[in-house]
């Protein structure tokens, strides 16, 4: 019988891999580490660069023939499989501020990011003191009433916000017709999308603030305390330094978020002008016009718009990282 | 001259309902420069007492005045104290210099006001040269040491000291000892102490409070504490081993206990009558074996014991005898009445499961009230007909 000489040799190739597969399981962890990392890179990468083979387009030859060129390989005619630009014109880039004042929508975001995120860092930080390091009654219930902020859909806020930043009449009590009070007019002001987007994206950071908050010994605190801190001063000069990658964590999304919004900008400003804090993709949204759409100049802007936030989360992914590495919170 | 006066302080949490009174009515006097130590059990309340000095837990109910402010409301940082932490408590993001000076900064002290005052308190603990470290990079004892230039730095009123060598090891702590000595006398500065360790507490203090269940059971110098203890507790806790505590009933001028009867002279101990249930109290080192007896200033009369344990420390021997019945595995409450524990002389010729008498120095025996556990007598005296008095003493007696 074979199976009683070496059965090795008497098995498929599939067979043998299989056979050591099992007995190192190591091999096919790796492999599939490699296949999941692939498909990462690609479905992450392969938009930019395909924004990219759109902005160095000429527009002339946007609508016309293929991005998959015929090639030639060893007398076999294929299909390259791969989108290329046709042609090459990077004064695409150069263009997207010729046209459109597009630094300005890219300021407008910027400017409503940094607020943004740091209103939310500081109410948050308090929030998280709070829920991180105090014991009190309706702790949970309080905290789960937070997040349930962050359950709703934007949408579901639009209209009365829209109603109240209009600031034609007053608000008043619920069913009733009671005033309360009028509210300034906000609509085209940082106003009118700082305050929404600090609401709705404060739950998340007030959640992972909690948790870096509540880690901190309380000795440090203590000690701050005795040393001639108040609470506050503790917070701020011990408690924060001390969660960096948690306080990091937590401004960088916001800010991310804050960033790429949309929705809210486009209705709290009524027209996608930068003048009226119109945000990037009111910018980008500009190259369209009723006849025609430049989809080359969408796609630079696009590409330059997206540059801040590389540069951030580079940034602050050092900043995470070392922080995460020092050991910080040893006593 | 900062006094530090507790009146009345009392502390209670609620704990889901139920009311915990961490600590009870404290009142504490205490005089500039004097190193006092808060002993007691985990958990007796030293070191909420510490807290609410602190400022860092305000009381329910009482006082606190330091010097002649009364403190009890102001937040810690308004208080004129200095605090060293159990877990040492260092900045973990700031090297050695911030720690030092981050509450002089905080006070806006001019730069080189604190580059002096830095100086001379790493001078003090030894860190010269060390500022620039970070936390992370240094010892147990030379954190600690970090920890205590932190709070000298800012020349307090009162220091506080939460348990600071709980976390390090033997050696190391025997020397942070002698450095504290040190310290304290060199800076002259009232110093409250919290430890556990009662022999940290006689080695170091002036006077040692001695906590229990959150209520103050006695403050005064270590060797009162410990020749003259109040109560039960006071006796028990003071003192390493602790006393042997024998449960007696008086009858006439004895105290009979369930294995052994103790003679003294009624006249000699106020506040007992006969048929008084009381406990006899007597630390292993008064307890002689029968051979010493003309040793011993008082000796009682001669107690049938077998050795049990022996457990030789080097300098003595703790032997561990059985009383009567008793057994090897004995319940707590046999433990106290069937047990002794005597200290010995290293060469002293003894064996585990052996026969031998003993004798109790009669003038050292402590009496306690078994019911409230209040002392009575720390010393009594052979009866004039008692079999225990010697010549001598009877002679001594007229």
């Amino acid at each position: 019988m074979a199976t009683t000489t070496d059965h090795n040799s008497s098995e498929g190739p599939l067979a043998r891999w299989t056979q050591s597969a099992i007995q190192n399981p190591e091999k096919v962890y790796r492999a599939l580490f490699y296949v999941a990392m692939a498909f990462f890179l690609v479905t992450t990468l392969f938009p930019f660069y395909w924004l990219l083979v759109l902005a160095v387009t000429p527009s002339g030859n946007l609508l016309a023939g293929s991005f998959l060129p015929e090639i030639n390989l060893f007398g076999v005619s294929t299909t390259f499989p791969l989108p290329v630009p046709k042609g090459f014109n990077p004064q695409a880039f150069i263009t997207v501020f010729e046209q459109v004042p597009f630094h300005l929508y890219m300021l407008n975001s910027f400017a409503l990011a940094v607020t943004t995120t740091v209103i939310v860092i500081v109410v948050a930080s308090l929030a998280g003191y709070v829920f991180g390091r105090l014991r009190f009654p309706g702790r949970a219930f309080l905290m789960l009433g937070i997040l349930a902020v962050s359950y709703f859909p934007p949408a579901a806020f639009v209209i009365p916000l829209f109603q109240a930043f209009a600031g034609n009449a007053p608000i008043t009590l619920p069913f009733t017709e009671i005033p309360l009070f009028t509210p300034p007019r906000l609509l085209n002001t940082p106003g009118s999308m700082v305050l929404p987007f600090s609401a709705l994206f404060m739950p998340l950071s007030i959640f992972i603030l909690t948790t870096f908050y509540g880690q901190i010994p309380d000795g440090l605190e203590d000690a701050a305390r005795v040393e001639g801190t108040t609470r506050l001063g503790a917070l701020f000069r011990v408690i924060m330094p001390l969660s960096a990658p948690g306080v990091a964590t937590a401004a960088v999304l916001t800010f991310i978020a804050v960033y790429n919004e949309y929705f809210f900008s486009s209705i709290m400003a009524t027209s996608t002008e930068a003048a009226r804090w119109s945000p990037i993709v009111g910018g980008i949204l500009s190259y369209q016009t009723q006849y025609t759409t430049q989809f080359n100049l969408m796609a630079a802007a696009s590409i330059v718009g997206v540059l801040p936030v590389v540069i951030l989360v580079i940034v602050a992914q050092e900043r995470i990282v070392s922080g995460l590495t020092s050991g910080a919170l040893k006593e | 001259m900062a006094k530090l006066k507790l009146d009345n302080v009392t502390k209670r949490y609620d704990d889901q309902g139920d009311v915990v009174t961490a600590v009870d009515d404290m009142n504490l006097d205490i005089d500039h420069g004097e190193f006092i130590c808060f002993v007691g059990p985990s958990g007796c309340g030293k070191s909420t007492t510490m807290e609410t000095i602190a400022g860092l837990t305000i009381p329910t109910e009482g006082t606190i005045h330091i010097g002649d402010r009364d403190v009890t409301n102001l937040p810690p940082k308004d208080r004129g104290i200095a605090m060293v932490f159990q877990n040492i408590a260092l900045f973990p993001h700031m090297d050695v210099y911030d720690n030092i000076s981050f509450g002089l900064r905080l006070r806006d002290y001019p730069t080189d006001e604190i580059d002096r005052r830095v100086e001379h308190a790493a001078d003090i603990v030894q860190l010269e040269g060390m500022l620039g470290r970070m936390p992370e990079e240094m010892s147990g004892g030379q954190r600690q040491r970090v920890a205590i230039a932190r709070a000298i730095v800012r020349e307090p009123d009162v220091f506080l000291m939460d348990e600071p060598l709980a976390n390090l090891d033997a050696k190391l702590k025997v020397h942070m000892r002698t450095e504290l000595q040190r310290l304290h006398k060199e800076l002259d500065t009232t110093i409250i102490y919290v430890t556990h360790d009662q022999e940290e507490a006689m080695t170091l203090s002036d006077r040692i409070a001695v906590l229990n269940s959150g209520s103050l059971q006695q403050i005064a110098p270590p060797l009162t504490c410990y020749n003259e203890p109040d109560n039960l507790f006071v006796a028990g806790f003071i003192g390493s081993p602790s006393m042997n505590f024998v449960e007696g009933t008086v009858e006439g001028d004895s105290i009979v206990t369930k294995n052994f009867s103790l003679d003294y002279d009624p006249s000699t101990a106020d506040g007992i009558a006969a048929g008084d249930e009381v406990t006899i109290g007597i630390r292993p080192e008064d307890i002689y074996p029968s051979a010493l007896r003309d040793e011993v200033s008082d000796p009682s009369e001669l107690i049938d014991a077998r050795t049990d344990i022996l457990e030789p420390m080097g300098d003595e021997i703790f032997a561990y005898m059985l009383l009567g019945e008793g057994e090897t595995s004995m319940s707590q409450e046999q433990a106290t009445n069937d047990q002794l524990l005597m200290s010995i002389d290293p060469d002293s010729d003894i064996d585990e499961d052996e026969q031998l008498q003993v004798v109790i120095d009669r003038s050292k025996v402590h009496l306690f009230d078994t019911a409230t556990g209040e002392a009575i007598t720390h010393s009594l005296e052979a009866a004039w007909n008692s079999e225990g008095v010697t010549e001598s003493e009877a002679e001594s007696d007229d």
